[in-house]
């Protein structure tokens, strides 16, 4: 995500060689550090820290309820080695991944509904989007579950109509159910990020677009979406990255064949019991999705450079 | 104004997918006040029969309603602060040339790819090394390194690209940094501060993992309700809970609307 | 930083009557948010014991000689399951007391995180039935380290209209392949595991061997493809027995108690192999910042009116024998329990606690089991 938006970030005026400029540059270097100081605090204690501990535990290796703080890859060397971690890994991908690009695509015009097309209580339209996230996840799933169980309301509706003979049991306890539920549960995340930037857009662009003649698609292709493709990163990064990781949703609603690399991580906090290799599993996780992003963001970049 | 409208036009197929989009988002939120009127332990069909019941039960469990003014505190603490933080570093990161800002910015990220047990464990032990007890603070900073992304995220694309010729217009005519930043910059930045605030308060008030290991005696209510699994008697009781929720923010929302407030918060209109 | 600016605007005479008006605002609202933080972070006492327990166990009506006392409950720290609790306490979170199973008891013990019971302070503990006291791993040369609440069986839960029973009541009910995608099990290993080697039958104290880690490997492989869900947690799987999701799973007792109260028709079996008897007790912390209250609060657990409510209101067994006065039998038959609680401990198999490097081992191969490898 950084990489594109510092593109664009430094403008040529602040670039601009003048001995005025160049004096206030400085103070103005230190002016965005204070700015920054009081998250980067936060995040040094919340984030940096533990991290470092992460780091150093995924070295360690696990002695009964001890940990042998000698430094050894043994962890990383199981990892590569027991089929189960890359299969997991494969998973989350995978399951992250379409439901990710699902709740883009649906989410999209939704947020572009109201950044165009709705001209009074737009506030209200946003609430009204975050309003079901405010009911406890939790009981979302006992919904869903009601919805998608094999006497559940899909069920018997399609039972009722005859469009069925027995009730499809790959609904709930399985992978559709889970990328229902998450893209379900982070609906709200797709929308906002690209509700504010597609509201961001200038107007006039359109319209001096529309004076040229373009119609309705060719001006959503050359200007709205190019614009908006700042807030459709943030809205993939939002939902991707922490969907990967989790873990709660495959374990309520994801029946035996949908556990995620998250809750091997947390089993290896539980009931398994090896820090360390929960730690060292987590590193692995963190660089994959840093990878994937990173491809994400090169492949990004390099189409919406060859359309503008 | 009115020119602009054969861009505005009213798009009926965008329409009916909006109408849609709504009923699938609210569908399975509606079931929730359903089943906390039906007359069983379980959520399931057939509805065996209307009761209030479990609104009379809810009633007397002190121990949610305390666990709801939790929740309520630590999401409009975590939500203005990680919203404050995060719009001072989104406007560093797009106004000032910093070394290392790709670099700042991917720490800052760092957060959304940990996963929430792991946050927990590892800030608690550095809690309890540090000889900090476990209160609402204590999940307040979590949430806080949980929600910062989120905002910057949010609040990023809002801030970078607009037009910065109002802000050097406005410390041009001598305006002191804070005005400039109150009267110029935040009314162009509300609608993703807004957002922002819905974000980190709605993440914040449904976390539990991390409220978990950095809570002491006082649970947050979604943590409640995981624990509460244990035992089925105590779950049509949080149904009823979540429906009031549900109920007492559509009345707000309307209220607030009624009262006009939200009108004046919505730069757009006066805008184009 | 902003105030540090308006502050030097005032001074200088810079700042606009307006903008003073709008950072007196901003301040009142920071004022009026304040009190929003945590501001009932102490509301627990800190004088009162603190119990770490499941959320159910924090109300007043366990803890009656207690709240007598001290006019107060005790604290409450609430979790969803013994391991994440564990996991938690050994991060560095003090309590004064705990609420694990038996299964794990030896490896709190070995976390080294809590002490042994003095049972002379506790005016109840004549009345606590033997049988679960005297519990593997439970009494060493050290002393008590847990001192026994609530107990039940761990059995399975069937639908007696949808699940057609043929012959005796088995553990085979939840391997049988007519109903394959319509059972359920506990997914701690915890429980699944010991209900294998009763399945498998392997001798509980031959658990730690290689060929019972082959043998149960075995019949949970075997078993696999026939479950719908894993669980975690009672009510998922009572919510998927009510709305016929499944058509049996393994439950504790008081599920099926539950169920019935709800008018589905379940039946709790009493399978021919046993069925697995769990006992959670109350742990003290090594460093329990209130012990004396922390004894007081044990007591007040182990209580025959503590236990009258537990086997009342929860349908689990308590572990003082004089709480089963108040009922008659066939009120305890019904839940699964009995008179003579001792018939039900001696016909059941109790786990006998394992090292960490089995649990590890058992919860590992368990794992890729459930995960189709």
């Amino acid at each position: 995500m950084a990489d594109v938006q510092m593109s664009s970030a430094p403008s040529a005026r602040s670039q601009r060689p003048s001995g005025l400029r160049s004096m206030l540059y400085k103070s103005e270097t230190a002016r965005g550090y204070l700015l920054l100081s009081p998250a980067l605090l936060v995040m040094v204690v919340g984030m940096l820290i533990p991290f470092t501990i992460l780091i150093a535990m995924s070295f360690w290796t696990r002695d009964g309820f001890d940990f042998d703080t000698t430094m050894s890859m043994a962890n990383y060397q199981t990892a590569m080695d027991v089929p189960i971690y890359n299969a997991f890994l494969a998973r989350s991908f995978w399951i992250s991944g379409i439901t990710t690009v699902a709740t883009v695509l649906l989410c999209y015009p939704m947020a572009y509904y109201v950044a165009f097309h709705v001209h009074r209580n737009k506030m209200l339209w946003i609430i009204l989007m975050t309003l079901p996230f405010w009911t406890s996840y939790l009981l979302r799933v006992f919904s869903w579950k009601v919805i998608l169980g094999y006497e559940g309301v899909i069920n018997s509706g399609l039972l009722g109509l005859g469009l069925i003979d027995a009730p499809l049991e790959f609904l709930l306890y399985s992978q559709t159910a889970v990328i229902i539920t998450l893209a379900h549960a982070w609906a709200a995340f797709a929308i906002l990020p690209m509700y504010v930037s597609l509201e961001k857009i200038d107007r006039s662009l359109l319209e001096a677009a529309a004076d040229l003649g373009d119609g309705p698609a060719r001006r959503f292709f050359r200007i709205t979406l190019p614009l908006s493709i700042p807030g459709v990163i943030s809205a993939t990064f939002l939902i991707f990255i922490p969907t990967t990781g989790d873990y709660i949703t495959p374990a309520l609603v994801g029946g035996p064949n949908s556990p995620m690399i998250g809750n091997l991580i947390q089993l290896q906090f539980g009931a398994v019991n090896n820090w360390p290799m929960g730690a060292a599993l987590s590193v692995i996780l963190t660089l994959w999705i840093a990878a994937v992003g990173l491809v994400f963001l090169f492949v990004t970049r390099k189409s919406q450079e060859s359309v503008v | 104004m009115s020119e602009l409208s054969y861009i505005k036009r009213p798009n009926r197929g965008l329409k009916i997918y909006a109408a849609a989009f709504l009923t699938v988002l609210y569908v399975p939120i509606l079931f929730i006040p359903l089943f906390s009127f039906n007359d069983s332990l379980y959520v399931k069909f057939p509805l065996s029969g209307f009761t209030f019941q479990w609104y009379i039960e809810l009633w007397e469990r002190s121990a949610v309603w305390d666990s709801l003014g939790n929740s309520m505190r630590v999401g409009v603490a975590v939500s203005i602060i990680s919203t404050i933080l995060g719009t001072l570093a989104a406007r560093a990161i797009t106004r000032s040339r910093l070394p290392g800002q790709n670099a700042i910015v991917a720490f800052v990220m760092l957060p959304l790819v940990i996963p929430g047990i792991i946050f927990g464990v590892s800030l608690l032990i550095l809690l309890s090394r540090l000889g900090v007890s476990l209160s609402l603070y204590t999940v307040t900073l979590g949430h806080l390194v949980v929600c910062l992304p989120f905002a910057v995220a949010t609040l990023l694309p809002r801030f970078e690209g607009f037009d910065k010729s109002m802000e050097e217009a406005s410390a041009d005519l001598g305006e002191n940094g804070w005005f400039t930043f109150w009267r110029v910059t935040f009314p162009l930045v509300l609608p993703g501060v807004i957002a922002s605030l819905l974000l980190t308060f709605t993440i914040s008030f449904d976390e539990f993992i991390m409220a978990f290991f950095l809570t002491g005696t006082d649970a947050t209510l979604p943590m409640f309700i995981w624990t509460q699994l244990r035992f089925p008697q105590n779950f049509p009781s949080v149904l009823a809970l979540a429906s009031i929720i549900l109920l007492v923010s559509f009345l707000l929302v309307f209220v607030a609307l009624w009262v006009g407030r939200l009108g004046l918060i919505e730069p757009e209109e006066s805008q184009s | 930083m902003d105030v540090v600016d308006n502050l030097n605007a005032v001074r200088n005479g810079e700042l606009s009557r307006r903008a003073f008006t709008r950072s007196l605002l901003a301040a009142g609202v920071g004022l009026m948010t304040a009190p929003l933080l945590p501001r009932r972070a102490m509301a627990s006492n800190p004088d009162e014991a603190t119990i770490f327990t499941w959320g159910g166990y924090d109300i007043a009506d366990f803890y009656p000689s207690y709240i007598e006392k001290n006019g107060v409950p005790p604290n409450f720290s609430i979790f969803g399951g013994t391991e994440e609790a564990l996991t938690k306490m050994r991060g560095g979170f003090v309590v004064d007391a705990a609420h694990p199973c038996n299964a794990g008891l030896k490896r709190w013990k070995q976390s080294g995180l809590f002490q042994p019971i003095d049972t002379s302070r506790l005016s109840n503990w004549g009345d606590v039935m033997p049988e679960l006291v005297n519990m593997a791993e439970n009494v060493d040369d050290q002393g008590t380290w847990m001192a026994p609440f609530d107990w039940g069986g761990t059995s399975i839960t069937y639908r007696t209209d949808l699940f057609e029973l043929e012959g005796e009541e088995s553990w085979d009910m939840l391997w049988d392949q007519r109903y394959g995608g319509r059972l359920g099990s506990l997914g701690s290993g915890g429980d699944a595991w010991w209900c294998g080697a009763i399945k498998a039958g392997v001798p509980f104290k031959d658990i730690a061997t290689d060929d019972a880690f082959e043998r149960i490997s075995a019949v949970m492989r075997e078993q696999r493809p026939l479950i719908r869900l894993y669980s975690d947690d009672t009510t998922t799987l009572e919510q998927a027995l009510a709305s016929g999701e499944m058509v049996a799973a393994m439950t504790w007792n008081s599920s099926a108690v539950a169920l019935q109260y709800d008018e589905v028709p379940v039946k709790f079996a009493k399978p021919k192999e046993g069925q697995l008897t769990w006992v959670c007790g109350i742990m003290l912390h090594k460093d329990a910042p209130n012990v004396d209250k922390a004894y007081e609060m044990i007591d007040a657990m182990l209580s025959p009116a503590a236990g009258q409510f537990m086997i009342g209101e929860y349908g689990y067994g308590h572990s003082n024998a004089r709480a089963f006065d108040e009922f008659d039998d066939e009120t305890l038959v019904g839940l699964g329990l009995s008179k003579n609680p001792a018939d039900i401990l001696g016909a059941g198999h109790f786990m006998i606690p394992q090292d960490q490097n089995w649990e590890s081992r058992m919860n590992e191969t368990f794992e890729m089991i459930k995960a189709g490898f």
